[in-house]
């Protein structure tokens, strides 16, 4: 087939415009100097953020010695221990299922989503006093239903610590692995502590055909290993710190919807923070739109995913009608749950369906991150209705063949909202900060991306002749 | 990978027509054979019809068994043509070309197929009139729209006619073709079909509008038909075993698994018999077992997390049934052989690129499949309907009888026996498809390297 590579120079945010073409040396050199100095605006929020953490974990510290003997007052941390897992647990997936797809679009996304593994040290943080306050597997005597059937009673407590650790590690480990050609850059293009950051990471980093190869091999094993520790993580957080405190529940489909949410929430995630950095660092000769038409497209099937989820096991419950069933929906969303039930459907189903469906919505930025915004709030209100319940049943009661009394809903007090908005500012100002010390777009992925894609003439039209290596 | 070869398009025309334009050696015994198989099975139905369901092995309190179990089983091979073709199209695999028809036509044979199966069920089947139509107003009895007897042939129906019209549209440029080269009464039924085809920009943009726009509305009919069957048992608490929220994802997960495989299945023997090696290649196998493992291996997850939960709740009368299910002769034979054939021979297998490439080897594999997915469907229907349970005095061990048998082998002999007959007529690889990926691929030098690349038109 005939094929005409274009000249560069199209406009960038023309969807339809093929990508410009940049040469390799200036990608490295414009990306190593995002990182290097910070607009005033940047330093202000990354001092609120980081404040308001600060302030998540005193609350976080305190309520722990005022309320620490009392599980049902903790509903609200392990909401928030869910909703960050799902978050900066999922982000670094969209950096790994593409590329496994081979999709060239991802090429520049995946250093944002990858830098979000650090976020995990939140997880970490929140999910301490919560070990210690989940009530062991067998309280005066009996033993609670769980999937740990015949394991020791902190088999929760132990596994879910561990787990949650090694996801932190191993999706450090995964961005490391990504990032040694950037490293790389780092030392050839900047200065002072960076440039002796760049030396001492990238690690002899030279580019040579053997150091490709284990990087990419690199790549693939701990995307692997993040990809399974993940779901396994979701599977114990769903299970240990929700669905085994509630007499009665009993939700086979429920682990899968906990990490489906998550990667949906992943991806919101992504987009947002793509966003800013696009627009704030100028990056739009790297960020195309055809990320933001891609990332939308895979939003909106993993928003369809969820309702799917949400409503296989809504249905079952609801036209089951067995005791365990009515008394399972009658903790779970009637009461004062029902409008954090209702805002939940709707701020990740139906509004963000509704948004992303439009095609025009997905080929711009500022829909699709309002839409981004709309489904992270909603997946809090859906966690906030999930754990909430389930934590307000007394120990004593967590045994029973099912529910028999409906407990009071906990409201949350002043330290719970400052856990929960801390909780937030942590995972943002670790991202904003990671900016700082590394390029936020992958240098290699960037120059890749373009030697892989070439705009060409196509009939009276243009197209993008993806090559594909194996 | 991408074996990339460059064919011109008389060649193309030559050898994909070579079905309805000449007749192979071995079309028409063995047509007739199925054809014989066809019509016993026809006249097994019908003596079933006449004497009542007494003839099956079906009795108290095992009211569901080889029927209901085939009928969910064809309704998953279903899974296959839209799996393929529509989500496949809407990613942009290149690789789907050559699958695409076969995927379709199978979505659409296995459909008409399940369609017949809760029909006979019925015993009686002219009073499911009855059940779906208001006929005794004055008393109230109205058919209950929530009842599976609604759903599922609304469910079945509606993915029948979207599959039917998806598979005609998808047809047209090739009746376009085969009507210039045909003539007499061949001439006249494609004239009529092609409605018009000439091919041009308008007509093309109109069918690939329309293709997109199918693929678009029948994914969620795709899931939502598997979905509605797995309910008919999910909401039944009173059945052990049965009452499960995870069953809609875990019978579609399946369905595409087990309609994929067919899928291979099929593309091997239409290598074999047609000859289209050129066409059907060991690349298209290799891309289709990496989605089977990726299919696979989350279908394991889905069956290990229903075992999970049927446990976790340590309710008594679930564990015996898993018990019985698992280690009780003849159901823990069926349950190893289930497990086998349907992921821990196959998928390991299907790790190394010497298998994944090798078409007899993934023949035999995909057909272990099947065999594994529709044990599963009997694992999950019998049993909790089978176990003894306490004051139920009235009840017999399930033995499918040799009528029950019969229809099963009926209904392979039906679906292979449609297939063949279409293959007379219409081809089962899109010339129009082929034709295109030979413009959507190319060669680009990457360095010294040579890389297949592929054409991205703006979206």
């Amino acid at each position: 087939m005939a094929s005409e590579t274009v000249a560069a120079g199209h406009e960038a945010t023309d969807h339809h415009a093929p990508p410009p073409q940049v040469a390799a040396e200036v990608i490295a050199r414009e990306l190593v100097a995002t990182t290097i100095g910070a607009s005033g605006r940047f330093k202000a929020w990354a001092w609120i953020l980081g404040a308001l953490s600060i302030a998540g974990i005193v609350a976080l510290i305190l309520k722990f010695i005022d309320q620490g003997d009392d599980s049902t007052k903790w509903g609200y941390v392990a909401a928030m221990v869910s909703f960050l897992l799902s978050v900066a647990g999922g982000a670094p997936m969209v950096s790994m299922a593409p590329v496994v797809a081979k999709a060239n679009w991802v090429r520049p996304v995946t250093r944002i989503a990858s830098i979000f593994s650090f976020a995990g040290i939140a997880t970490v943080i929140m999910l301490i006093p919560l070990v210690a306050i989940l009530p062991p597997l067998v309280t005066e005597g009996a033993r609670r239903r769980t999937v740990w059937y015949i394991a020791p009673d902190y088999s929760p407590h132990f596994w879910t610590t561990l787990g949650l650790v090694l996801l932190l590690l191993t999706g450090i480990m995964l961005f490391y692995s990504a990032a040694l050609p950037d490293f790389a850059s780092m030392r050839d293009h900047s200065t002072g502590w960076r440039q002796r950051l760049g030396k001492r990471l990238a690690r002899g980093w030279v580019g040579t055909d053997v150091q490709w190869r284990t990087l990419r091999m690199r790549i693939g094993m701990f995307g692997t290993f993040y990809f399974l520790i993940l779901v396994f993580v979701n599977f114990l957080i769903s299970t240990d710190f929700g669905q085994s405190l509630v007499p009665g529940w009993r939700d086979a489909i429920f682990p899968m919807y906990h990490t489906v949410s998550g990667f949906q929430a992943g991806v919101a995630a992504v987009v947002i923070a793509l966003y800013f950095s696009r627009k704030y660092m100028k990056l739009e000769k790297y960020v195309h739109l055809d990320a933001f038409w891609s990332l939308g497209r895979l939003l909106f099937a993993l928003t369809l995913l969820w309702i799917y989820f949400f409503y296989s096991s809504f249905i079952v419950f609801w036209y089951g009608r067995s005791a365990n069933d009515i008394a399972t929906l009658e903790l779970l969303i009637k009461g004062p749950m029902i409008y954090a039930f209702i805002g939940g459907l709707v701020l990740m189903w139906f509004v963000p369906w509704w948004i992303l469906i439009w095609n025009k919505v997905r080929r711009g930025t500022g829909a699709m991150v309002v839409g981004s915004f709309i489904i992270l709030i909603g997946l809090l209100l859906d966690r906030i209705r999930t754990f909430v319940p389930a934590w307000s049943v007394p120990p004593e009661r967590i045994h029973e063949k099912w529910l028999t009394v409906i407990p009071d809903t906990y409201w949350p007090t002043v330290f719970d909202v400052l856990i929960i908005v801390g909780g937030i500012s942590m995972v943002a100002v670790i991202v904003m900060l990671m900016t700082r010390v590394i390029p936020v777009l992958s240098v290699w992925q960037v120059q890749e991306f373009n030697l892989l894609a070439k705009p060409i003439k196509y009939i009276k039209g243009h197209a993008t002749l993806v090559a594909k290596p194996d | 990978m991408q074996q990339r070869r460059e064919l011109d398009q008389v060649y193309t025309n030559r050898k994909l027509l070579n079905g309805q334009l000449d007749t192979p050696k071995w079309w028409l015994p063995t047509v007739v054979t199925l054809g014989l198989i066809v019509m016993i099975g026809i006249a097994v139905i019908l003596v079933m019809v006449n004497k009542g369901l007494g003839v099956t092995g079906l009795a108290r309190p095992v009211y569901w068994g080889l029927f209901i179990t085939t009928f969910v089983f064809w309704v998953g091979i279903s899974h296959a043509g839209i799996m393929i073709s529509a989500i496949l199209r809407l990613t942009q695999a290149e690789w789907r070309r050559p699958v695409t028809r076969a995927a379709e036509l199978l979505t659409v044979f296995s459909l008409l197929t399940a369609l017949v199966f809760p029909l006979i069920h019925a015993g009686r089947p002219w009073r499911i009139a009855y059940w779906i139509m208001p006929y005794d107003v004055a008393r109230g009895i109205y058919p209950n729209i929530r009842s599976p007897l609604i759903m599922d042939p609304v469910a079945i129906g509606t993915y029948l006619t979207g599959s039917t019209l998806f598979l005609y549209i998808a047809l047209l440029p090739d009746l376009g073709n085969l009507r210039d080269r045909t003539t007499g009464w061949r001439n006249a039924m494609y004239t009529v079909l092609s409605l018009g085809w000439r091919g041009n920009p308008r007509q093309w943009k109109m069918q690939t509008v329309g293709g997109i726009l199918l693929s678009a509305l029948m994914l969620p009919i795709f899931v939502s038909v598997h979905s509605i069957v797995s309910w008919d048992f999910a909401i039944a608490s009173a059945v052990e075993g049965w009452h499960s929220t995870i069953f809609a994802p875990y019978f579609v997960i399946g369905a595409v698994h087990s309609g994929v495989s067919a899928v291979v299945t099929m593309m091997a023997l239409m290598r074999w018999l047609w000859k289209w090696d050129d066409f059907i290649r060991p690349e298209h196998f290799d891309a289709l077992a990496r989605l089977l493992i990726v299919v696979a291996t989350g279908w394991l997850g889905f069956t290990f997390l229903e075992l999970t939960f049927a446990l976790y709740g340590q309710d008594a009368p679930e564990i015996a049934l898993r018990e019985m299910q698992m280690f009780q002769w003849p159901w823990n034979g069926l349950f190893i052989l289930f497990f086998l054939t349907a992921y821990a021979i196959p998928v390991p297998m299907w790790l190394f690129k010497r298998v994944r490439t090798n078409i007899a080897l993934m023949f035999w594999t995909s057909i272990l499949v099947n065999i594994g997915m529709w044990l599963e469907r009997f694992l999950i229907i019998v049993p909790g309907l089978a176990r003894r349970t306490p004051f139920v005095y009235t009840w017999e061990a399930y033995r499918p009888s040799p009528v029950e048998w019969t229809i099963f082998i009926w209904s392979f002999a039906w679906v292979t026996f449609l297939m063949l007959l279409f293959s007379k007529f219409f081809p089962l690889v899109p010339l129009f498809e082929q034709k295109e990926s030979q413009v959507f691929t190319d060669d680009v030098m990457i360095g010294r390297a040579k890389v297949p690349a592929i054409v991205r038109e703006a979206d």
